[in-house]
């Protein structure tokens, strides 16, 4: 996989606005289009279905905004990181802006599992003190109901303060809980119509953030 | 009760409300707009919504938006802008929050601007528009709407034959639009400010705009009236046109090929760079639409589209380019565009595709051409099962030219071939349907020899069968078609007849097809028929899930309009047509001498390779066919190759 001849270059951007109702999928083909908007030299696999060389980083889910996200491109020549960048931001739809980058050794891990640690910060239509978090959670995947322990996600407590919720969930080699289904979990339990205006990824990190 | 008073103003629709109802539909990057290469204008004072009738997905990349947006943003007074009618659960939504139909650019209301265009892309789109219409709150009849509501333009395919949709359209504008619809829209801006009538400015239009259909100014005859006078409506007025001719864009050979384009973000059909190599096809095909429509036949240059393509990749960004047109391998310069841009692509992962290939001028070496790339399924369309049958259609395509072209495509690597066939042709018998199996199967046969020992299990042959629909404008029009009972007695036949379990035969269900028929040979009765099935629900008829046959019955038992006599009566060459007022340059001797060779089995050439047809199409439209370089057949026959992105015919 880490082929030295290439430059592994980590792009940082925001997917903000009306944008962070995109999918994962819908966000990973608009950066790869950038990137070839923007004329860097990017490396092109082998094989009978040659693509771009990129590798995006752990999935938001339709809905929720983050910042920062990063991506890695693999360049086959060495391009300064600012004009990249500029490049890049020009390339690039407002919601979706390129904020840094920089390069990263070929041999560090893929950009999808660099991060474990998600933090999320969220706002709701109505003012809250504290939220009551579900011990479990039910979900659907490939057709089946699966019943996720939240404690096994969810790292430490959700916070609230000034009417907002924090909190940090753990992607696990076995799958991840959404932060949107844990919070529609949450508002379900507290009843009265309380419900997620805005939900954003804050940071993603390779340890439990501390207190 | 709806909020009218809402539907028109021009402000845009407060991000606090959409945005939220946005959030919780499905796919919400149908609504959210701000796509890369989406043009805000904001200058210019009169305004503009291209409205495709379907979901984003299938309209984003329907050329006629793409190219008549830019048209229109290219005059200094006019800006345009886009939209598409929502998913059903978005609808729903909408509905249930008042909240109007609204354009992606500005999130204004249709209902606040001065004119919205409707493109007309298939019949099963007909319920779609008055789902627009309505979605818009805008009234659904021309006669109905005041003198602030928008005008509402429409044209593409389904203006060839207009009469169900008049009713709807304050204006049809029939043939090519790069030209009618900004001149028209300047004129009615015009006179907006001169503070004329809504019914004034039409007239004027009417009157001064070639190719302007504007229903209000005709009296529909009945069917005594117009065998006698050779058309089913006819002028109230002096200087209104009483035959419509189809408008062509003389600049189209000379102009850019490069069309600035919307990137979007969803996934949608056709999601590349389309170029457009060449305009019309000349083949002949009797059966065809097209072929009579976008005639005479205009190439851009190779140097026009190599430049377009590259400069498509580096302002899109995209990986996979199509260079379009109803038959791009007719152009004479295809071998050198393929070549040039091959070298010009190579090592950057980008694609070159051609959406409908004909393989008899050069099918090992075009095989190659396409062939570095990744390998989906094969289209070939022979059409009919024997010689005869495609002698009657006059596809020219001989048995041999397929073999050939399935050796080369096996040989070059392709495992899965699909061939398409239409049902019901005029004169088709039971050994036509027996030929296809027939065909079917020796095609299998002949790809299973071209590939290795070891890969022959995974070869695969299916066969598509789709009902003949007569359409207007074609040497066919006057011919019916055969009922549903008998299109699945024949569906039957060709089953029982495919003896190979490694061919496998899939057909189109004749319901929609019956529908489509009714709506591509009805005249203005059908009009009212469409009205009452859409308000008993009838929309999105072209989704299998969504058709609701029994809205079209019942509300065609109840407006009296007898479906099967539309659908399926056969007339004389001599039957005057509901679409008699709408010329497409090709003239109804033409249709009249085809239909005649068609019983016989005699084929017409291409005039593109051959002499002249004698069509009509360049002396009354004023424009010649305009090749770049002699077209040469090395094979003597023809196939049509789609790939599986290719153009759904």
């Amino acid at each position: 996989m880490a082929d030295p001849s290439l430059f592994r270059l980590r792009v940082v951007f925001g997917k903000t606005g009306r944008l962070a109702m995109l999918s994962h999928l819908e966000v990973a083909r608009s950066l790869e289009r950038a990137v070839r908007r923007a004329h860097l030299p990017y490396a092109v696999s082998q094989g009978f279905s040659p693509h771009m060389r990129i590798g995006f980083g752990a999935a938001l889910p339709v809905g929720v905004g983050g910042m920062p996200e990063f991506y890695d491109v693999f360049l086959t020549c060495w391009v300064d990181p600012e004009e990249a960048l500029s490049a890049l931001q020009k390339a690039s739809p407002e919601d979706l802006m390129p904020v840094s980058c920089g390069y990263v050794e070929a041999s560090a891990p893929a950009a999808s599992v660099a991060c474990p640690f998600s933090t999320y910060e969220a706002r709701f239509n109505q003012p809250i003190d504290t939220l009551v978090v579900p011990e479990t959670i039910t979900v659907i995947r490939k057709k089946k109901e699966k019943i996720l322990p939240v404690t096994e996600y969810l790292q430490g407590d959700i916070e609230v303060k000034n009417g907002m919720a924090r909190f940090t969930l753990e992607a696990k080699p076995t799958g991840s809980l959404r932060p949107d289904k844990l919070l529609a979990a949450c508002c379900e339990q507290a009843g009265n119509g309380l419900a997620v205006t805005e939900l954003v990824r804050v940071a993603q990190t390779v340890l439990p953030p501390t207190r | 009760m709806r909020n009218v008073a809402r539907f028109k103003d021009p402000a845009p629709i407060p991000s606090e409300i959409l945005d939220p109802l946005i959030a919780k539909a499905e796919r919400p990057s149908r609504y959210t707009g701000g796509e890369w290469g989406a043009t805000v204008k904001t200058e210019g004072d009169f305004s503009f919504c291209m409205v495709y009738p379907d979901t984003y997905e299938l309209g984003q990349a329907n050329q006629a938006v793409r190219i008549l947006v830019n048209a229109v943003n290219a005059r200094p007074n006019l800006r345009a802008e886009r939209a598409y009618l929502p998913a059903v659960d978005f609808i729903e939504t909408m509905r249930q929050e008042d909240v109007p139909l609204f354009s992606l650019e500005s999130r204004r209301p249709l209902g606040s601007f001065d004119a919205v265009g409707i493109t007309l892309p298939h019949e099963l789109a007909a319920t779609n528009v008055l789902e627009t219409l309505d979605l818009a709150g805008i009234p659904l009849r021309a006669a109905d709407r005041s003198e602030d509501d928008p005008i509402i333009l429409g044209g593409g395919p389904c203006a060839l034959n207009p009469e169900p949709f008049a009713p709807f359209f304050d204006i049809l504008t029939i043939g090519e639009g790069e030209e009618a619809t900004p001149d028209t829209l300047e004129l009615i801006r015009q006179l907006r400010q001169e503070g004329k009538s809504r019914e004034e400015i039409l007239r004027r239009v009417a009157k001064e705009i070639p190719g302007s259909y504007v229903p209000r100014f005709y009296r529909v005859l009945d069917e005594a009236e117009a065998q006698a006078t050779g058309s089913w409506v006819a002028p109230l007025e002096e200087g209104i046109p009483e035959v419509i001719q189809k408008r062509v864009w003389e600049g189209f050979a000379e102009s850019d090929a490069w069309e600035p384009m919307v990137v979007p973000f969803a996934e949608v059909v056709h999601d590349r760079v389309n170029v457009e190599v060449l305009r019309g096809c000349a083949r002949g095909c009797r059966f065809c639409q097209a072929g009579m429509m976008y005639r005479p036949v205009r190439e851009r240059s190779a140097h026009n589209i190599v430049s377009a393509v590259l400069r498509g990749i580096e302002e899109t960004g995209y990986d996979e380019v199509s260079l379009t047109s109803l038959s791009s391998t007719d152009h004479s310069q295809i071998p050198e565009i393929l070549e040039r841009l091959n070298g010009a692509c190579a090592g950057k992962g980008i694609r070159i595709s051609l959406p409908s290939q004909r393989l008899d001028s050069f099918g090992v070496d075009m095989a190659a051409l396409i062939a570095g790339q990744k390998k989906g399924g094969l289209t070939f369309a022979p059409e009919a099962g024997t010689q005869r049958l495609r002698d009657v259609i006059n596809k020219n395509v001989t048995e041999e030219d397929l073999f050939s072209a399935i050796d080369a495509a096996f040989a070059a690597g392709w495992r899965r071939c699909k061939l398409y066939f239409m049902i019901g042709l005029p004169t088709e018998t039971d050994e036509d349907i027996k030929g296809i199996a027939s065909l079917a199967q020796r095609a299998y046969d002949r790809a299973k020899a071209a590939v290795p020992p070891d890969q022959r299990g995974s070869v695969r042959m299916s066969v598509s069968c789709a009902v003949f629909v007569p359409k207007a404008q074609t040497p066919f029009q006057w011919d019916g078609q055969i009922s549903p009972d008998e299109t699945l007695r024949r569906v039957k036949l060709l089953r029982n007849s495919v003896k190979y379990r490694a061919v496998d035969v899939n057909w189109h269900d004749p319901k929609t097809s019956f529908v489509e028929a009714v709506m591509s040979r009805g005249g203005r009765p059908v009009a009212d028929a469409l009205e009452l099935a859409w308000k008993r629900g009838a929309r999105f008829d072209a989704w299998m899930e969504h058709f609701d046959e029994e809205a079209w019955r019942s509300a065609m038992a109840d407006t009296g309009v007898d479906p099967e006599a539309i659908a399926q009566q056969g007339y004389e060459t001599s039957y005057v047509m509901p679409w008699a007022h709408i010329s497409m340059g090709v003239s109804p001797r033409f249709l009249a001498l085809e239909r005649k060779r068609a019983e016989q089995g005699i084929t017409t050439p291409d005039c593109t390779f051959d002499a002249c047809s004698g069509c009509g199409a360049c002396p009354s439209l004023g424009v010649d066919n305009q090749l770049q370089a002699t077209r040469s057949i090395k094979g003597d026959a023809s196939k049509e190759v789609a790939t599986t992105e290719g153009e759904v015919s």
